[in-house]
Formats: C-alpha cells, sequence, structure tokens
C-alpha cells in the first residue's frame, strides 16, 4: 500500500504508554472492556470463528468435493440446493468458498506475518546508530516509493504462481508501510521519559530494550496485525485477480473472483460472492483489530 | 498460427522474468503513457476522418507482420499477397494474375499484374517478390519459413512480371498455402533501408489500409489508402476501402469487449465467449464464425519422460477423458468438440477414425493403467507405482493461447482424469512469459496444450518433421522423432492427386492417434460479432480474420 493504513495515527500516536500501572489496575480495566463489548466486536469475532472452522475443517460446513463438476447444472444461480448458485463447470461456489478459506487465509496470516517481521527487522536496525539509521531509512523510503502491487507482481514474477510466494510477496509489498510505522513507534519509546530515566538509573542498553522499549512499542501492534490480515487478503486476491495468485482449480477467494469475471453478465454471482466473503473477512479481521488496540493502548 | 514462437527448444525461464521486470520498470517509468508514434503524420485530431470503424481485438501481438496468427490477422489488412483463397476454397488471383506449373512439377510461374504499388511508392514487380521470398526464407517470417524450407529453393524474376520458383521436391499445395497472411508481400524498399523495428510496427504493403500509429497497448490506427485498386476477387467491392479508418482497439478482457459492443464503443469485436453467442445473436448483433483448419486446440504427451513415455499411459489419459461433455457443457453448442489431434474437421483429408480413436471408457483407461505397473493407490487416489504418484504437469498459455472458455474445459478435463488416479498440476502462465517461450522444453511439462492454424493438413509437415534449420524440430511437442512419420507426411505433401494425398495425410493422422501422441479437444475458432451499423465485415476464408475493406457503417 502507498499509504499507510488509517490507523497509522493513532497508532503511533500510543508511544505515550505506559507500562507501570498496577496488575489490579489491568485486571479491572480488562472486567470492564469485556463488559463493554460493542456488538460489532461480538459479531466481527463470531464471524472469524466461522472462518476459522472453515480454514480447519471445511468439510464440517459444506461436506462435499469443491472440484466436482457436474455438467448438468453449469452457471446455475444461487438455490436451495447451491446456496451460492454453481460456475460454469457446475462446480457448487458454497463448497468452493467454504474450501478456499484455508487458503485464502493462510495467504492473509503468512503475508501479514512477512510484512511485520520484515517491518519490525527494518525498523529494529534503525536503532543500532544514527549511520544504520540513515540507510535503513533511505531503504524504507525508496521500497516506500513503490506501489504495494507492484512490489508483490515482481516477487510473483521472480518465483511463480504459489500461496507461498503470494504470502511473501503481498508481505513485501506491505512491509515498507508497516516498517515506518513502527519505526516511528520504537523511536517514541526510545526517546520517553522513562527510558530516560532507565539510562539514568544505569541500567543496561539491552535490558532497557528488552524491558521498555519493545513491549511499549510493540504492544499497539498486535491491533495492526490483525487488521493487516483482511488488507493482506485483499492485496491476494487483486493479484489472483490478475492471474497471478493460486493455480486453478484452487477455490482461493482471489482466483473464485478471476474465475468468475468472465461470466459477470451471466452469472453475477461468481463474482458477488467471493468479493463478499472477502469484506466479511476483512471487515471482520479490521473491527477486531480496532478493538485490541484501543484495549492494548491503555483504556481508550 | 502458432500459439508460441518457434525456437523454443531451451528453457526460457530467466528472460521471463526480465521481462516480467522490464514491464515492472516500464510501468514505473512511463507512468505518462508511452505513445509509440510509428510517423510524425499531422496531428490526427486535426485530420481526425469521418469514417472510423472501431474495432475490439484481444491480442496484441509484439509486430504487425509475423509467423503467430494474431499477426497475421493485422497484417492482411496492410499487406496483399500473390493469391487469395475463394470463398469456394479454390485460389484465386490478388497480386498474382494467374500462375502455371511444369510438367515435372518442380517449377511454378507465377504472372505478376502490373499496376499494384506499395505505399511508399515501389512498384510490386517480380523482384520485389523474390526479395520477399529470400527474406522469408532467411526466418523473416518464421512460419512462412517452416512452410517453405525443404522445398522452395531459390526464386527468380524472369521479367518485371514473372517470377519462377523453383522446387526441390513436388509442392502441389504451394498455391494455396501462399494465400495465408503469413504471406504478405512488403516493399523491398522498407525491407532494405528500414529498420527491424519500423518494419516490425508499421510495415510497407501494396493493401488497402497502411498503419498511421501504433499506441502500445492500446489501439493501431490504419488508414485508408485512396489510390488502392488491386483487391481480391473475393472482394465484394474494388477500388479503395470504403471505411476511411479502422481504430484496432487491443481489449484483453472479453467481458469488457462485449459490454463496449453493447454500449456501441465499438462496432465489432473478436472472440466471442460462448455463453454470449446466442444471446447477442437475439440481441440484433451479427456474428461469424470461422472454424480454423490446421492443429487444433489439442493436448500432447511429452514422450521423452515418465509417465508419458508409456503409450498405454497416454492411451489411459486420453480414455479417461470424456472431452465431448466437457466441451459441449463449456462451449454451449458454439465451441466444436474434436477428438483428433493432428488436424480439425475443417482440414481437408481429415480423419474420422483418428478422432474416433479414443472416446471415453474409464474401465479401459484403469485396465490400462494396472497394467502399466500404476496399480496402487494413495490415499487421496492417486495411483501410485513403486512409491512414485502418477502425477503429471499440465501448463497452458492462459490468456494468450488458451481462452477463459478453453481454461474451463481443461479444468474440467482435469477432474475426469483424476477419477481414474491421475493427479493433475495445472500451471497456467501470463503471456508475456508464453511470448519468452516458457514452458516448452522436454523437462518443463507432461502435457501440452495448443493449437496451430494451417489451411491445409500440410501442418503435420510443420509439427512432426524431425528437423528445422539443422534443429530438432521445436515445434513438435510430443517430441516423438521418427523417420517412417515424416516419410509419410513428406510423401503426402508432394502426392499431386488430392485424393491419394489425403489418403495418405489421413494415414499419418491414425498413426498419431494410434501411438497415442497428441489428442484433440475442441476447434479453434475465430469468432465476431458486429453491431447492425457496420456492414461488409467479413472473414478471410485462409484463416478467418476480419476483412475490412469492403466493411462501412450506416444506420
Amino acid at each position: 500500500m502507498t499509504t499507510p493504513p488509517a490507523h497509522a495515527e493513532a497508532v503511533a500516536g500510543i508511544a505515550r504508554s505506559d507500562r507501570t500501572g498496577s496488575s489490579a489496575a489491568s485486571a479491572s480495566r480488562a472486567r470492564r472492556a469485556a463488559a463493554a463489548l460493542p456488538p460489532h466486536v461480538w459479531v466481527a469475532g463470531a464471524g472469524l470463528a466461522v472462518f476459522a472452522v472453515a480454514a480447519v475443517s471445511p468439510g464440517v460446513l459444506a461436506p462435499g468435493d469443491p472440484g466436482e463438476i457436474d455438467l448438468a447444472a453449469t452457471l446455475s444461480g444461487p438455490s436451495l440446493q447451491h446456496w451460492f448458485g454453481t460456475d460454469e463447470l457446475g462446480r457448487d461456489l458454497y463448497t468452493r468458498v467454504v474450501h478456499g478459506t484455508r487458503d485464502s487465509l493462510a495467504v492473509g496470516l503468512g503475508a501479514a506475518a512477512v510484512s511485520l517481521i520484515l517491518a519490525l527487522a527494518l525498523a529494529s536496525l534503525t536503532l543500532t546508530g544514527h549511520a544504520v539509521a540513515v540507510v535503513v531509512d533511505r531503504i524504507i523510503e525508496v521500497l516506500f516509493a513503490f506501489p504495494t502491487l507492484l512490489l508483490a507482481l515482481l516477487v510473483v514474477g521472480m518465483f511463480g504462481p504459489s500461496p507461498t510466494t503470494l504470502a511473501v510477496a503481498v508481505g513485501i509489498g506491505s512491509a515498507p508501510g508497516y516498517a515506518r510505522m513502527i519505526r516511528a513507534q520504537l523511536h517514541a519509546a526510545a526517546d520517553s521519559g522513562y527510558v530516560e530515566a532507565a539510562t539514568v538509573l544505569g541500567h543496561p542498553r539491552t535490558r532497557i530494550l528488552m524491558q521498555h522499549v519493545l513491549p511499549n512499542a510493540l504492544r499497539p501492534l498486535v491491533g495492526v496485525f490483525t487488521m493487516s490480515i483482511g488488507q493482506s487478503i485483499v492485496w491476494a486476491s487483486s493479484l489472483a485477480f490478475l492471474g497471478l495468485g493460486v493455480a486453478p482449480p484452487s477455490p482461493e477467494w482471489g482466483a473464485l473472483l478471476d474465475a468468475g469475471r468472465t461470466y459477470l453478465t451471466a452469472a453475477g454471482w461468481l463474482v458477488v460472492v467471493p468479493g463478499l466473503v472477502i469484506v466479511a473477512l476483512s471487515l471482520s479481521t479490521t473491527a477486531v483489530g480496532a478493538h485490541l488496540r484501543d484495549r492494548l493502548e491503555g483504556g481508550r | 498460427m502458432t500459439d508460441s514462437p518457434p525456437h523454443r527448444l531451451r528453457s526460457h525461464r530467466p528472460y521471463a522474468l526480465a521481462v516480467t521486470a522490464a514491464a515492472s520498470v516500464l510501468a514505473l517509468t512511463a507512468c505518462g503513457g508511452h505513445h509509440a508514434s510509428v510517423t510524425s503524420t499531422s496531428s490526427a485530431d486535426a485530420a481526425a476522418p469521418a469514417e472510423v470503424i472501431t474495432y475490439g481485438h484481444q491480442q496484441e501481438p509484439p509486430c504487425v507482420h509475423g509467423g503467430w496468427i494474431e499477426q497475421g490477422y493485422l497484417s492482411h489488412q496492410v499487406l496483399d499477397a500473390l493469391v487469395s483463397l475463394g470463398d469456394d476454397g479454390t485460389v484465386e488471383p490478388w497480386l498474382a494474375t494467374d500462375w502455371d506449373v511444369s510438367d515435372d512439377d518442380l517449377t511454378w510461374t507465377f504472372h505478376l499484374r502490373e499496376e499494384p504499388t506499395f505505399s511508399d511508392g515501389t512498384p510490386v514487380d517480380a523482384q520485389a517478390i523474390v526479395d520477399n521470398i529470400d527474406y522469408w526464407l532467411e526466418g523473416g517470417n518464421s512460419t512462412a519459413r517452416v512452410w517453405l524450407e525443404g522445398y522452395v529453393q531459390d526464386a527468380t524474376a524472369v521479367d518485371d512480371h514473372t517470377v519462377e520458383i523453383a522446387l526441390a521436391d513436388p509442392y502441389p499445395l504451394l498455391a494455396e498455402n501462399l494465400t495465408q497472411p503469413y504471406f504478405g508481400i512488403q516493399s523491398p524498399t522498407a525491407l532494405a533501408t528500414r529498420s527491424a523495428e519500423e518494419n516490425c510496427s508499421a510495415p510497407i504493403g501494396s493493401g488497402p489500409f497502411t498503419v498511421t500509429e501504433w499506441n502500445r497497448g492500446t489501439n493501431i490506427l490504419l488508414d485508408r489508402r485512396d489510390d488502392y485498386d488491386w483487391a481480391p476477387a473475393t472482394a465484394a467491392s474494388q477500388g479503395p476501402a470504403r471505411a476511411q479508418r479502422i481504430d484496432w482497439r487491443f481489449l484483453a478482457d472479453p467481458t469488457a469487449r462485449t459490454a463496449a459492443l453493447r454500449a456501441g464503443e465499438l462496432d465489432a469485436i473478436y472472440d466471442v465467449q460462448a455463453f454470449e453467442w446466442t444471446k447477442l445473436q437475439d440481441e440484433g448483433y451479427e456474428t461469424h464464425l470461422y472454424n480454423t483448419p490446421g492443429r487444433p486446440q489439442q493436448i500432447s504427451f511429452n514422450t521423452t519422460r515418465a509417465p508419458f513415455d508409456d503409450r498405454r499411459v497416454r492411451q489411459a489419459f486420453a480414455l479417461s477423458l470424456d472431452r465431448e461433455a466437457v466441451v459441449e457443457s463449456v462451449g454451449k453448442g458454439v465451441i466444436p468438440y474434436e477428438g483428433n489431434g493432428p488436424v480439425g474437421k475443417a482440414t481437408d483429408g481429415y480423419s474420422q477414425t483418428a478422432a474416433d480413436r479414443y472416446s471415453f471408457d474409464p474401465d479401459e483407461a484403469n485396465r490400462l493403467l494396472d497394467e502399466a505397473g500404476w496399480t496402487q493407490r494413495a490415499t487421496d487416489g492417486t495411483r501410485l507405482k513403486d512409491g512414485e504418484r502418477l502425477d503429471v504437469e499440465f501448463p497452458y498459455a492462459g490468456g494468450r493461447t488458451i481462452n477463459q472458455d478453453g481454461a474451463a474445459i481443461i479444468q474440467g478435463l482435469q477432474q475426469q482424469a483424476e477419477a481414474i488416479g491421475f493427479e493433475v498440476t495445472l500451471i497456467p502462465f501470463p503471456p508475456s512469459e508464453a511470448a519468452a517461450g516458457a514452458y516448452t522444453g522436454q523437462d518443463e511439462y507432461d502435457l501440452s496444450i495448443g493449437y496451430w492454424t494451417s489451411i491445409n493438413a500440410g501442418i503435420l509437415h510443420v509439427i512432426w518433421q524431425q528437423e528445422v534449420g539443422g534443429e530438432p524440430n521445436a515445434s513438435n511437442s510430443a517430441f516423438f522423432f521418427d523417420d517412417d512419420l515424416e516419410d509419410l507426411i513428406r510423401t503426402a505433401n508432394s502426392t499431386t492427386d488430392p485424393d491419394a494425398q489425403n489418403a495418405l495425410y489421413r494415414q499419418a493422422q491414425e498413426f498419431i492417434a494410434d501411438e497415442a501422441l497428441s489428442i484433440g479437444v475442441y476447434d479453434r475458432l475465430s469468432t465476431l460479432a458486429a453491431s447492425p451499423r457496420l456492414h461488409g465485415l467479413r472473414q478471410e476464408n485462409s484463416q478467418g480474420g476480419p476483412v475490412f475493406h469492403d466493411a462501412y457503417l450506416e444506420d
């Protein structure tokens, strides 16, 4: 993504976090938060639970074979027999969407993990010294100038399309944006009063880093990570839509979208259903992620 | 004709990578839209012609002229040929008024029209034809070369308007072959004095249109030549083209093409999706369908490596498929099923026996696999032999050789083969990799799908001859090199009696079917849909491309 996620400022603003609150206070805060869990977070959580079941054991939700063709029932609209309709080979779209969850979610999780690890590594380097920081900052800026999709395209071009490549490609593509965000977090924590105090007290640098800087800088990332899963799935679907995703007949959602657009005018459900599913998942992860972020920010 | 470039022996993955990288860099640096203006004509807008036919085509070739059918479609608007194919399948005069063959069948003499000129003013004379034949034989057009090499020894200008072609062996189909658009005649002045790039993007011919501008990635503008007066006999009218300009746009997405036609932004589109065919007809659009002769969309088996080095496994794969059912279902009655791998049913000398050789027979498929030793089964149903899985790799050039309907058909076949115990891995690869020759090497696939259009069964020679230019024939996608088969096809090529010739061609197809080297899937179609406002559009008879010479708009 070329622009930092919308929540970047909010996340960057949390560097003032304190980790010194008493455990009793935190516990009561947690209780309050749970009691006040807003309804949309409940809905999002329930949605994520369904997606998790679909990913772990799709057969529970859709016992059929996602590849099974039925040449007598091609391009039939949603019905009681085929909830989401069928495609050009008569394959049941509901079964395919459910069985495609695992690949889609794996790509989303994998990409989010790759991007955050890369971003963390780059950002941490900037703490090691001024000279290194200058170089790494320039690298981040150069990478940041590339559109996410273009970086991802390059990676897919180099290694050929597969779920792993897709996750790595999207991860690399979105890493620069997160690297910038994390860098700001780390530096805000490193420049804070409590770190200054620890330095004055003579604590060793590694201890300061591990005990004060990293925990305070990274806590908000739980929320960012969750939200980036949804974003990654959207990117991965875009690549698959361009024909650079998981090879057919995989029911990965982006691949379903790509295959379905051919029949857009005759069988709109082939595009609408996978599209809605992608939206539902990214909304769910965003809602849960935003909630986690707010809680970890310290009771906002 | 060919679905991939001819010289494609080795893997070109690094090149494909370079192409991708270069494309990415280009996309970065050239955000403003890269206009490859071919000529520095006066502002196109100021002189915008009144009558413009806007046509939406699916693929953009690298050059206007070349050995790929997509290039033939374009070059046919710009380059005339010696001869043309009539509506009844006979060879008709074009730049040549008539021709005769010596008694020993080894010398052909073409007599030329006197008045045609190239658009750069060079006369279309005998020397021009000779120069073009030399150019083809030197590889100037890869397809023209494979059709002539081994037969045409040399061409000479007897006088200004007479050309003699000397052959090594009788080649009775020569004139018919020359009707294909790969044999478009270019100005020898242009060939000698202009750069390869100029001749690629705006070749100079004697045709009814000239290339004015090529905006890469967007469109080519073809403008009428007002002094054109030598259309072939198949044309509805003589004299210049009726429309002033053809705006030949490139729109890869079939849904977008159809939508643009319905919205009135395009007057005609190419490659109509099967499910839209009757709908468009019902809505009043005119449709044109040409079943392209030559090699149909067929699957070749890589005979050099396991498991398809065993004929029984090849046969079992063929028998495991209900190709007809899948093609009928996806093709909605528009795309014809084709059982014959070597040539399609629109080709003279087609063998129905070869086409019927493998109809769906799962029991026999299972028996053959058991006999070949693939007796165990993995938990997912895939057959095993000595612990090896019966897995095969099936790459295809999505968006280039294989359109969306084709990709759906392939997935149907994959599912059917899996029921018998094959694990088929589909590897769709993008047009950029296909252009760079990806997935053509012996170690790069087990199954290969593609077509090679041609006007007659002479395509058998192109595919199954053992060597081209001293190298193993890269077009032989089964990697099956056999003296007997080559001799049979060469004998057929040199047989002057059409019935005897077709009998030999049929024999060759049946040999290929028996060995299970290649099985047919569906016939390659050239389809057009045109707005009711557009009149006079027709399809060229040798390869099916659109012909705009007689086309005009009228409400």
